[in-house]
């Protein structure tokens, strides 16, 4: 039950990122929703599950939008289980924590793309780069974080509630 | 269970280096897609299909309440346009009659040939804000194959990196990773165009290593040269919009402005002929 609706959420969540939300860019930038997604599970349900979606949402951008096979994967795990780490210690009902730790890893995210596969190739002025794209992102993605942590964290209790009569856990 | 339990760590660290060799070792390499890859194009790529017409459709209802208004007005000077294009369309098939005519008599392979094109729709563009690659309805299925020449009404728009089944990778000219042997038609004059990040955004581009003599102006038209080994000779680019040399005084530089609108780009068309293996050198970038 949880995989399956883990896996609509990323598939729905990829093909939302790759058609409608196109029409609302600003100056050329998206949201990167992907990034929500994964930190919210990893804050949500711990650092594995974070590095599955991770590796899953990264899979999907490989296989229609990348070059080189794996290279969003890893990055999409790796920041899911970093992510993850920081979930023991604050209350989930709380909006400011899944905000700050999506900021930073959008902007660490983009940070990690620009200098492996752009300052390698020479295009060396980094500020242009920052001021241009990673923090205008950084903003826009920190807004979007709101809405989505708000839907996954009802869909999680939903699931959490299911469970909890399925394998009388609690 | 409790093995993952004790070596998490240790498992996930090597799903990670493994995630990170293939990714060294595929980077840059054109390939068909594969199995994985045509598994989940079969179940995305409807999808997305589907939901990008609800968009499309609504911003066309959006935009055509929009220019209900100025409809007559255009209609006229369409009319207007059209009469114009008819007399030269006219006059130059009788050129081409008059070529073929001669060319034949010269034995001359013909220059700009006609290609088999088939139209495709962009079902899908890419979610980061990096690159400049987009997804068509149209795969291996219908003919189609890596590094085959993408088209527009008016211009070049890219070529195909990778085919799956039904659906086809195109990295427009825009990419920064893009570059394409092209040569000013008036002039003859070579260079290189290629993708410029901090020109993406406006839909431009730009032409380097052109020689410091060269002779080229602004409104000149770039189209592809001869010497590329993925693109036929011919096909129109865009035109200059600024020239300058480059602050070692070597070569010049120019921003092109493409005819392709890349911003409201919705159907293209693939140009059904692969030259890359004609002349079976190298694939350049």
């Amino acid at each position: 039950m949880r995989i399956l609706t883990t896996s609509i959420i990323i598939i729905i969540n990829f093909i939302l990122q790759t058609t409608l939300m196109q029409y609302i860019q600003i100056h050329g930038i998206l949201p990167n929703t992907a990034v929500i997604l994964i930190v919210s599970y990893a804050l949500l349900r711990g650092s594995i599950e974070g590095a599955v979606v991770g590796l899953f949402a990264g899979l999907l951008q490989d296989i229609f939008f990348g070059t080189a096979f794996g290279y969003f994967t890893f990055l999409g795990m790796a920041t899911g289980y970093l992510a993850g780490r920081s979930n023991r210690n604050f209350y989930r009902e709380n909006y400011v924590m899944p905000i700050m730790l999506c900021s930073i890893a959008v902007f660490l995210y983009e940070t990690a793309i620009y200098l492996t596969s752009f300052l390698f190739r020479g295009h060396l002025n980094i500020f242009y780069y920052f001021g241009r794209t990673i923090l205008p992102e950084t903003v826009y993605t920190a807004m979007f974080t709101i809405i989505v942590y708000r839907i996954l964290f009802s869909v999680n209790e939903w699931l959490e509630l299911k469970e909890k009569y399925r394998y009388r856990l609690f | 269970m409790g093995f993952f339990e004790e070596y998490k760590k240790q498992i996930i660290m090597i799903i990670a280096g493994i995630f990170i060799l293939t990714a060294l070792f595929t980077a840059g390499r054109k390939m068909d897609a594969s199995f994985v890859d045509n598994a989940f194009g079969f179940v995305v790529t409807p999808l997305q299909e589907a939901t990008s017409g609800v968009g499309k459709w609504v911003q066309k209802k959006v935009s055509s309440a929009q220019n209900k208004t100025n409809l007559e007005k255009e209609n006229e000077e369409l009319k207007k346009q059209i009469a114009q294009l008819e007399a030269t369309v006219k006059r130059l098939s009788m050129y081409e009659e008059e070529n073929k005519k001669l060319s034949e008599l010269l034995k001359i392979t013909p220059k700009f040939p006609q290609y088999t094109m088939s139209g495709a729709e962009i079902i899908a563009k890419d979610p980061g804000n990096w690159y400049n690659i987009f997804i068509i309805n149209k795969g291996k299925k219908q003919g189609l194959a890596a590094n085959m020449v993408i088209t527009a009404p008016g211009g070049l728009v890219g070529k195909i990196v990778e085919c799956g089944n039904g659906y086809a990778k195109v990295q427009s000219l825009l990419d920064s990773r893009s570059s394409i042997s092209a040569m000013s038609l008036r002039t003859g004059d070579l260079g290189v165009v290629k993708g410029d990040y901090s020109l993406m955004d406006s839909g431009l581009c730009r032409m380097e290593y052109i020689d410091a003599q060269a002779e080229m102006m602004v409104g000149d038209e770039i189209v592809t040269s001869h010497l590329s080994t993925l693109y036929p000779p011919g096909i129109s680019i865009g035109k200059i919009k600024e020239i300058k040399t480059e602050s070692n005084g070597l070569t010049k530089y120019a921003i092109i402005e493409p005819y392709v609108d890349f911003k409201h780009l919705e159907t293209i068309l693939v140009i059904q002929e692969r030259f890359d293996q004609k002349n079976n050198s190298e694939a350049e970038n």
